[in-house]
């Protein structure tokens, strides 16, 4: 793909050349240089050095937020994706956080051969099927465990959340021994080679494995799964978040997970962007915390359609315009009053985890709040006492 | 059978058809198809020499049925109908192909395009060989127009065509024409005031032979076409008689109630009965009555004077309470005595009482006296003297000094003659001071007195002689009842017995009485229960009221009753005293005996009877009687005339006496009663002297009914509102009120009296409610509400369209901020700002009066952006240039454009632009994509933060500024789509109307007659709009000219001997040509040929085949589609 076709298929000529992209850009509000409209009139005018060569465009958070407003409806995040691809081919890959650990594995797990021991946490305390027909997406979490170890973040116990949370619906999923990584940094970065053999390998599996529904716990390999996916593979059943399945459960029948413990807390909700602007579930995630009893949801500032992102994207180009983001967000969770940050995505959860380790921007510290994923505060609602558990 | 001679002719037109398709293969082709006769091509079939072809062809080859293979019939049908009639021949005996449209433009391989051609070719000859002549029909056009839409489009088409001596019927919806034009300040570039241009056209709209305004209307039917249209408009009920109405605004003034104004943006409130704007035309005043009242407005009709308690209760809502108090006032002379002593029949009958509680009426009316008292009342004007007569008032209590008023009010000279030291009457020396301070009655004594009415004070009338002798042609005796009643029993004489009355006049007069410690008063009414208050303030230990009947007939006011026993005095019921006891000339006691009710008398009430050997004593050291009054006849002057009960003997409807020129009312009249009934009389009598003196007859009202609200009405209000009692007053603790005279209730404060008239069921409507203000102040009677909406039919022959755009509402922008900060304004909203008519009198001020120190103008909020309107609204970026040049120029304020691209087409516009930068203008180019009151330096605290990209500098830029104005963006009317419908016409998807052609045809649409003008078709300035108005009007006016409409020929026939009647074609028809009727005795459909379109869809319907459309008939269409089969 080139320039052009790039500019054919997301409709960049629209573009008014209003600025507006930019002056909602919350990268372009810490990062002066960085100006989406900018990219798109080099673009436009054919420059793809400045386009391609120029380490800002891995800065972009692809967080939906200029799209949201663009007069002329130009996709600039998947333009960027696309101008991205461009740079891979010529060697530009941003700056990738963590040692590239992350980028590394998921290029190791493109072999066919590969042999993983993705399941091994998997104990007697949770049910799982091989005859279910519905799958629950395990994705990154059992990497995620060593990697983030430090920032105290339990990948995998947001999965163990869940799975509770399946059981005490009466549903026995099953699970992957096999998973690949779901693509998303890859393809988000412009590797879309990693991607493609991702995608086809994962396909094949859930085809073998003859499952009606993939339950993610992980709003990015949701998103890719649902949008990404078919343009390259079939996969051939329905995909959905925890939080929507929950949400529709308890829509008709509020008791569906017996008699929940009251937690009194209140509590904040990130929208993350996957989930948010991406693809729109807004109401989902607010409705299963409202099922909690003692629960009580205080809106940020910004909330919804105007949700601020957490910051980093594809673990690439994690700089200081990332944690002064972070460290505004974390702010208006704490303006609210809340006693705890909610998301509905691990990845929103490590970048907070981690800027609240940081020493802050400008010597002032970061905000602190308790941060916890949306399955885990359900899961400990349910409690020992669990409508399904043992 | 005619043998059928068809000639093709197969066009270049230049290289568009030639380019592509081989013409000369298809002629060849053409050729050998049957009954050709002759094929030709030629460079340009529709030139005269092309056409020349075909007519010489009809002479010399004696063709009779024509092909012609060109471009779309929609451009050249016409032309080679035409010419084949010129040839000689119908012109319905000529077939079109499209081999422009449908193959050389759409098709790259030259070989099949060629053989496309040949196929349609063919198919049209088929066609064309079925072909019979038919009759082209002329129908006369009404003469007559339909302009829908007041504003300047409106008005110029409805000018330009009745100019011509043309009819035209233009209708607006709005109280008033002017449209958007007449909200706009000045005009850009020329920065002409729009209303100085405007008000001259609205003007000659309003006063045109030829033009009949229906304003406040709207069209609810058309049917019928081009020539002949029906159409019915819904002319909404004004409540105000046009033809009274003059245009004074005396009704808005007074109106008690006030809504945003939609003119002034909501900037500004306006009257439910209002005049939209000083120019408006009509100059007629409008009633905005949304929905009935919800109650009977008991109140008023309840009230012996009828008072417009709606009115001023509504007013005090409002917290307008000065005008609370001139509504009460129109009627009543003493509300400040009423505010206080009326026993309120108003209360009683409030309908809110069926529902929770009454409205604290009397209450509020105090409150509204006193707030003005407190807050400086202004002395009242003279009234003129207008007539020449004097009329003496004899008696200064309640009727008295009513009847004074309303003379005085009606221009008559008014002197009062009172024998006692001050005025008022009963008022004054009757009513304690603690119900009544002497304070309160001179400020409404003052008030009469300060219109122009003359008291005499210390002046008994002796003789009526003499007053007639000093010049006055008429005379109200007012005198009241003032002598107390006798009970007839023994030791009623005693020193020590008081009579009421008495005691009360002493007391308020000063002079010290001396009372024992025990002290009983006989009677029950308030005169009873006032002695028996004023006794308690004065020392007296024990105070007892004996009463012969029980407490519910008790006729003191309840609450009196009531406040009396809180101060310690109690009541013996069911006992009548019959001897006073004394000893050594000192009263010591009252014998009494014990009653019970008996039977109902005549009168309904129940009779009280002694019950025998009962007797007992109660032991007191005085005695005041207070079981009634009656007139002094001895005050009299001896000539008048009496009734059997010793009151003063008067015609019941005129109020005169015996003597000719003496009235009388009041107490005097009708023995004692109230004050209300007291100053109903007093007005009734001053309404029947006015006759008398202007020797007319006396016309007489009719009393009100009070109703109460049904069951279901009750439930209704339930439904809507929650209950909520009544806003409780303080008073003084009974322990304080007995040491002195202090009045015991307080008024309310000025937030508990909005409260509590907040409770008022009248009001709680939307819109009017008919609280008759409007109506008591319109000199021109001009108000009506029993209008009714009128359906006005009209019979026009064309149709323009001029309802213009509405302006897009920023608010669904959150970003921006629009109703959530104060000073982000819409364009309207600062064109009324500026404008010197508008509610700042021109003068740009931010909400809290200051003048603003910077200005941002956002240039396509909600245009140009596909989240709202994808299209430009053209008139923006001049606007907006027009604002910051009135910012620069009427403050000393920085001005901030936020624009996009600048758009400044028009004549002189581009200089405007230019003449900005020299102003000192600020441009930054970016799309705004915040406006925040959120701070994050120290120049932006208490400023709105307009956040942009400068896309120049490529910087992203915060500026501070104290006021934005949003350039919205204009869009299509909310009720487009209705419009749409019922004119059959159509939209474009961003809701505008549908021209019939963008370039050739822009003013016209696909229905025939029906035009569009202005901004209902797109947004545009004024000069274009204007000239579309006028391009309409000239399309309207060459169809006048010609006279005629010419109908579609091909059309539908119905076969009588097959129709059943089934009705499926009417269903079917929008334009109502089939009708179903009895035929030689059958069911059968035919077709009105004036009306039918000859669109088919009847035929589509008709399940038996009996509907054929003339020229597409069955034969014909399956010739076609049987050619072009063949190519399969």
């Amino acid at each position: 793909m080139n320039l052009e076709d790039i500019i054919q298929e997301t409709k960049t000529y629209y573009c008014l050349e209003c600025g507006k992209c930019t002056s909602v850009c919350p990268v372009a509000r810490y990062d002066t240089s960085f100006s989406p409209r900018m990219m798109i009139e080099n673009a436009l005018l054919g420059f793809e050095d400045e386009l391609v060569l120029d380490k800002e465009l891995f800065s972009c958070l692809t967080c939906y937020t200029c799209q949201s407003e663009c007069p002329s409806d130009v996709d600039f995040p998947v333009f960027v994706r696309k101008a991205r691809a461009i740079a891979q081919g010529r060697g530009q890959r941003g700056i990738c956080a963590h040692s590239g650990q992350l980028q590394s594995l998921a290029r190791l797990m493109t072999s066919p051969t590969i042999k993983q021991k993705r399941l091994e946490w998997l104990s007697q305390e949770y049910r799982v099927s091989e005859k279910s027909d519905v799958l629950l997406w395990v994705g990154c979490a059992p990497y995620f465990e060593p990697i983030f170890e430090d920032i105290e973040l339990s990948a995998l116990g947001i999965t163990k959340a869940s799975l509770k949370i399946l059981n005490s619906l009466g549903i026995e999923p099953k699970l992957l021994p096999n998973e690949r990584c779901c693509g998303h940094d890859a393809l988000w970065t412009g590797d879309i080679e990693t991607f493609r053999k991702l995608a086809e390998h994962n396909a094949a599996q859930i085809k073998e494995a003859g499952v009606k529904k993939i339950v993610f716990t992980c709003p990015e390999g949701y998103r890719t799964f649902k949008l990404d996916y078919p343009n390259h593979v079939d996969l051939g059943c329905e995909v959905q978040h925890i939080s929507e399945l929950l949400a529709e459960k308890i829509g008709r029948n509020p008791d569906v997970l017996g008699k929940l413990k009251e937690i009194k807390k209140k509590v904040t909700y990130q929208d993350p962007c996957r989930l948010g602007r991406h693809l729109g579930v807004y109401d989902a995630p607010r409705r299963v915390l409202e099922s909690i009893p003692g629960i009580e949801l205080v809106e940020m500032k910004h909330s919804g359609l105007e949700s601020i992102c957490c910051g980093t994207s594809a673990f690439t180009n994690c700089d200081s315009c990332s944690n002064k983001l972070r460290s505004e967000r974390l702010s208006e969770a704490v303006a609210t009053g809340a006693e705890m940050l909610i998301t509905a995505c691990p990845k929103c959860q490590t970048h907070f985890r981690c800027a609240m380790v940081d020493k802050g921007e400008e010597h002032r510290p970061t905000p602190k709040i308790e941060i916890m994923d949306l399955a885990n505060l359900v899961a400990n609602a349910i409690g020992e006492g669990g409508k399904s558990s043992k | 059978m005619e043998e059928i001679r068809t000639g093709v002719y197969i066009c270049h037109c230049g290289s568009n058809i030639a380019g592509v398709v081989n013409v000369e293969e298809v002629a060849r082709y053409v050729g050998t198809l049957p009954n050709v006769v002759v094929s030709r091509h030629y460079r340009y079939m529709c030139s005269d020499p092309g056409q020349d072809l075909i007519k010489k062809d009809i002479k010399e080859l004696g063709i009779n049925r024509v092909v012609v293979a060109s471009c779309s019939p929609r451009m050249h049908e016409p032309t080679f109908r035409k010419a084949v009639e010129d040839g000689g021949l119908n012109p319905y005996l000529y077939e079109h192909a499209n081999i422009r449209e449908h193959c050389s433009w759409v098709h790259d391989d030259k070989k099949l395009a060629t053989n496309k051609a040949k196929d349609l070719i063919r198919a049209a000859v088929m066609r064309v060989s079925h072909h019979e002549p038919l009759v082209i029909r002329e129908v006369p056009l009404n003469p007559n127009v339909l302009v829908i839409g007041g504003g300047i489009a409106g008005m110029q088409a409805a000018l330009d065509i009745a100019n011509g001596q043309n009819k035209v019927y233009l209708v607006e919806r709005e109280p008033s024409i002017g449209g958007h034009m007449a909200q706009l300040d000045r005009t850009f570039p020329t920065l002409d005031c729009s209303e100085c241009i405007l008000t001259p056209k609205m003007s000659d709209v309003g006063h045109h032979p030829f033009i009949e305004l229906l304003a406040y209307s709207e069209v609810e039917e058309v049917s019928g076409s081009i020539g002949s249209f029906k159409v019915k408009v819904r002319k909404r009920a004004r409540y105000v008689d046009e033809n009274k109405c003059v245009g004074c605004g005396d009704c808005e003034e007074k109106c008690p109630r006030r809504t945003d104004s939609e003119f002034e943006m909501g900037l500004a409130k306006r009257g439910m009965a209002y005049i939209p704007f000083a120019q408006a035309i009509p100059n007629i005043a409008t009633i905005d009555k949304r929905e009935e009242r919800l109650c009977k407005a008991a109140c008023k009709e309840a009230c012996p004077i009828r008072m417009n308690v709606l009115g001023y209760v509504s007013l005090i809502k409002e917290g307008r309470f000065r005008e609370a108090c001139e509504v009460m006032r129109r009627t009543n002379p003493l509300p400040a005595v009423c505010g206080r002593v009326c026993y309120a029949p108003c209360e009683e009958a409030c309908n809110r009482g069926q529902f929770d509680e009454h409205i604290a009426i009397r209450g509020l009316k105090r409150f509204a006296v006193d707030y003005e008292l407190k807050m400086g009342k202004h002395k009242a004007v003279p009234v003129e003297r207008s007539k020449e007569e004097k009329v003496a008032i004899v008696g200064s209590g309640p009727s008295g000094l009513a009847c004074a008023y309303d003379l005085v009010r009606q221009g008559y000279s008014v002197t009062v003659f009172e024998s006692g030291p001050e005025a008022g009457g009963i008022l004054r020396w009757g009513i304690p001071e603690y119900r009544l301070p002497k304070t309160v009655l001179a400020n409404d004594i003052g008030h009469i007195q300060d219109l122009g009415v003359e008291i005499k004070v210390d002046t008994p009338v002796k003789r009526l002689g003499e007053i007639f002798d000093q010049g006055y042609k008429a005379i109200f005796m007012g005198t009241g009842a003032g002598m107390s009643q006798r009970m007839g029993i023994p030791g009623e004489d005693s020193p020590g017995v008081l009579h009421a009355l008495d005691f009360l006049r002493q007391v308020n007069f000063g002079v010290k009485v001396d009372l024992g410690s025990k002290v009983a008063i006989i009677g029950g009414g308030n005169a009873a229960v006032d002695a028996a208050r004023v006794a308690g303030r004065l020392g007296v230990e024990e105070v007892t009221v004996v009463y012969r009947r029980s407490r519910d007939e008790m006729p003191a006011i309840p609450s009196e009753i009531e406040e009396m026993e809180h101060e310690g005095a109690k009541i013996q019921f069911l006992a009548a005293p019959v001897k006073i006891l004394s000893d050594n000339n000192r009263v010591r006691g009252i014998q009494c005996i014990r009653m019970e009710m008996g039977e109902p008398d005549a009168s309904g009430r129940r009779r009280p009877v002694p019950v025998k050997g009962s007797e007992f004593t109660v032991e007191v050291d005085n005695v005041i009687m207070a079981i009634g009054q009656r007139v002094d006849k001895a005050m009299l002057p001896k000539e008048l005339a009496y009734t059997d009960w010793g009151t003063l003997s008067v015609d019941p409807v005129t109020l005169q006496t015996n003597i000719d020129g003496v009235f009388a009312g009041g107490d005097v009249v009708s023995g004692p009663s109230d004050v209300i009934a007291a100053i109903a009389a007093g007005k009734r009598a001053a309404c029947s002297i006015d006759a008398y003196l202007r020797g007319e007859e006396l016309s007489v009202e009719e009393g009100g009914k009070v109703e109460r609200l049904s069951e279901e009405e009750v439930t209704k209000v339930k439904e809507r509102f929650a209950s909520r009692n009544r806003v409780g007053v303080s008073k003084l603790k009974p322990e304080t009120r007995v040491s002195g005279f202090e009045e015991v209730e307080h008024t309310y404060s000025p937030d508990e009296a909005q409260d509590e008239a907040g409770r008022c069921l009248a009001s709680l409507v939307e819109g009017c409610f008919e609280c008759g203000e409007c109506k008591e102040v319109c000199e021109a009677d001009a108000v009506d509400f029993d209008q009714t909406d009128q359906i006005i039919e009209l019979e026009v022959g064309t149709i323009i369209v001029a309802t213009g755009y509405d302006q897009f509402d920023p608010s669904v922008i959150p970003q921006y901020g629009y109703k959530k900060y104060d000073n982000v304004l819409t364009g309207l909203e600062f064109e009324r700002l500026t404008c010197a008519a508008g509610p700042t009198e021109g003068k740009i001020l931010l909400k809290d009066g200051r003048e603003p120190e910077s200005v941002a103008i956002v240039h396509c909020v909600g245009s140009r952006d596909q989240n709202y309107h994808e299209y430009c609204s053209r008139v923006c970026c001049m606007y907006g240039l027009k604002y910051a040049h009135l910012v620069r120029e009427l403050t000393k304020a920085d001005a901030y454009e936020f624009y996009i691209d600048m758009r400044c087409f028009g004549e002189g516009y581009e200089e405007f632009y230019k003449r900005l930068s020299e102003e000192g203008v600020n441009f930054i180019r970016g799309k705004v994509a915040k406006v925040t009151d959120e701070a994050i330096t120290d120049e932006e605290k208490g400023k709105l933060i307009v956040v942009s990209e400068d896309t120049l500098l490529g910087k992203i830029v915060r500026v501070p500024v104290d006021m934005v104005i949003l350039c919205s963006a204009l869009e299509a009317r909310s009720d487009a789509d209705h419009v749409a419908r019922l004119l059959s016409i159509n939209r474009r998807t961003d809701g505008f109307f549908l021209e019939r052609h963008v370039k050739l045809d822009p003013v016209a649409t696909p229905t025939d007659g029906v035009f569009i003008a202005g901004c209902c078709e797109a947004p545009r300035d004024i000069p274009d709009t204007v000239a579309q108005a006028e391009a309409a009007a000239g399309k309207v006016l060459s169809l006048i000219s010609k006279g005629t409409v010419t109908l579609e020929a091909a059309i539908s026939t119905v076969d009588e001997a097959i129709c059943h009647g089934c009705g499926r074609c009417e269903e079917i028809c929008t334009f109502n040509a089939p009708k179903v009727a009895i035929k030689n005795g059958a069911l059968v459909s035919s077709i009105n040929e004036a009306l039918c379109k000859g669109c088919g869809s009847c035929a589509v319907v008709c399940p038996t085949g009996a509907i054929a459309i003339r020229h597409f008939t069955q034969d014909e269409i399956l010739a076609q589609v049987a050619a072009l089969a063949e190519a399969c």
